[in-house]
């Protein structure tokens, strides 16, 4: 995409946000938006009667099974956002193309989580019955707080080197978690079921 | 210049997850309202109390759709009552997690009257109120318990499960409340003890070491 140079301001027009300290928006809006989405869903969540059910994919038994291996692809894909950051900051020999596996890889892995998420939320809720219950419903909120959050910061340039890694790293690390929670949970219980 | 990916990613997830949402809410009204409509076949009394007001549209949810389970404590905080009615059938279920509980079961009057019992003269005298909670008392080992029990939707609910584990008989019995909490005894060869937790997603327990599976109780 190609951007006009002299188009940048038009849309514009008015005041310019002060200029004196450019980088404390830089943190602070990826860190409110973070918190803001974190919250809701935890809100919703608790607000919300759970449905206790939801639509279910043809070929699988339950929405358990359905959510577990949606969940261990989007956990597949976050080991491949792994290697690929390490391609990226020279860690690992990587192909030319380690950023677009990167990029798209994570992109997957959300999108899979994406209805997980929504199939907790609507149908089971905010629960703090047990305790792996209670984290899996705290870093369930938490995860795609700090997703947004890292999404966000991709969008600044000039950020000290170690911020993005460290984002990236507690995403993969809560998501670890909500996968052990929930998925690893699952099969141990249920067995590796479709 | 701003790299629209990361944007143009959380958007993409932001209209997936409200569109699965859409989907699950419609499909979800869709085949409650038709379950509604095959369990109870007399719209009537609806009929006559919503109709005074015609700018208010009925929401399926208003509905005081009978067949339901029920699930509350008693006035004096000592124990949990689930009720589950099913086509003019009730069972009912009074635990208080230690030593305590009976099962009681009997019919349901037009007018919405319960009148349960149970073993050893336990006894369950309620009301349903418009669908939406049962009121009454109940009467277990002599004493004489008021209760409200609130319209329950899965997990939250009556759940019962029973199996025979090393030659003795296990009857478990689990009272689930809408905020997460639950009761349950489990009797094993008729002795009364604490039962422990079921997971409510999917009824999965574990009694003396065996994996059971409490099943919603129906009538």
């Amino acid at each position: 995409m190609t951007v006009d140079p002299n188009a940048a301001t038009q849309g514009f027009p008015g005041p310019e946000p002060a200029r004196h300290d450019p980088g404390a928006a830089r943190y602070l809006v990826p860190a409110l938006v973070a918190a803001a989405v974190a919250v809701v869903l935890g809100v919703y969540g608790k607000v919300h009667d759970p449905a206790g059910t939801a639509f279910n994919l043809a070929g699988f038994s339950s929405t358990g099974a359905v959510k577990s291996w949606l969940a261990t692809a989007a956990m597949f894909f976050a080991l491949v956002q792994l290697v690929s950051a390490a391609m990226l900051y020279g860690r690992l020999p990587g192909p030319a193309w380690s950023g677009t596996l990167h990029r798209w890889s994570g992109r997957a892995a959300f999108l899979v989580a994406v209805p997980v998420a929504v199939h907790c939320l609507y149908a089971l809720g905010w629960q703090t019955y047990e305790t792996r219950v209670m984290w899996h419903s705290l870093l369930g909120c938490f995860f795609f707080g700090a997703f947004s959050a890292k999404m966000l910061l991709l969008r600044s340039e000039r950020l000290p080197g170690w911020l993005l890694p460290i984002v990236g790293g507690l995403v993969l690390a809560v998501l670890t978690v909500i996968w052990l929670t929930s998925a690893l949970w699952f099969f141990r219980t249920f067995g590796v079921t479709t | 210049m701003k790299r629209p990916g990361p944007l143009l990613t959380l958007l993409a997830g932001l209209v997936l997850g409200l569109f699965l949402l859409t989907l699950n809410a419609t499909t979800g009204t869709r085949t409650a309202s038709s379950s509604y409509e095959e369990s109870s076949p007399s719209p009537a009394p609806v009929a006559s109390t919503a109709s005074p007001a015609p700018t208010h549209t009925p929401s399926p949810s208003r509905v005081p759709a009978v067949d339901a389970d029920y699930a509350g404590r008693t006035d004096d905080d000592a124990a949990s009552v689930a009720v589950s009615v099913d086509d003019g059938k009730a069972i009912a279920y009074y635990c208080d997690g230690r030593t305590e509980e009976s099962w009681l079961k009997g019919d349901v009057e037009d007018d919405g009257t319960l009148r349960l019992t149970g073993k050893d003269g336990a006894k369950l005298d309620g009301t349903l109120e418009d669908g939406e909670r049962v009121e009454g008392s109940v009467t277990v080992g002599g004493g004489r318990h008021a209760f409200s029990a609130d319209r329950a939707t899965k997990p939250s609910g009556l759940w019962r499960a029973t199996a025979t584990v090393r030659s003795a008989k296990i009857d478990g019995g689990w009272i689930v409340l809408k905020d997460g909490t639950q009761v349950g005894i489990v009797t094993r060869d008729g002795k009364p003890s604490p039962a422990p937790r079921i997971d409510p997603e999917t009824g999965a327990v574990t009694v003396d070491g065996q994996q059971l599976t409490a099943r919603p109780a129906t009538p």
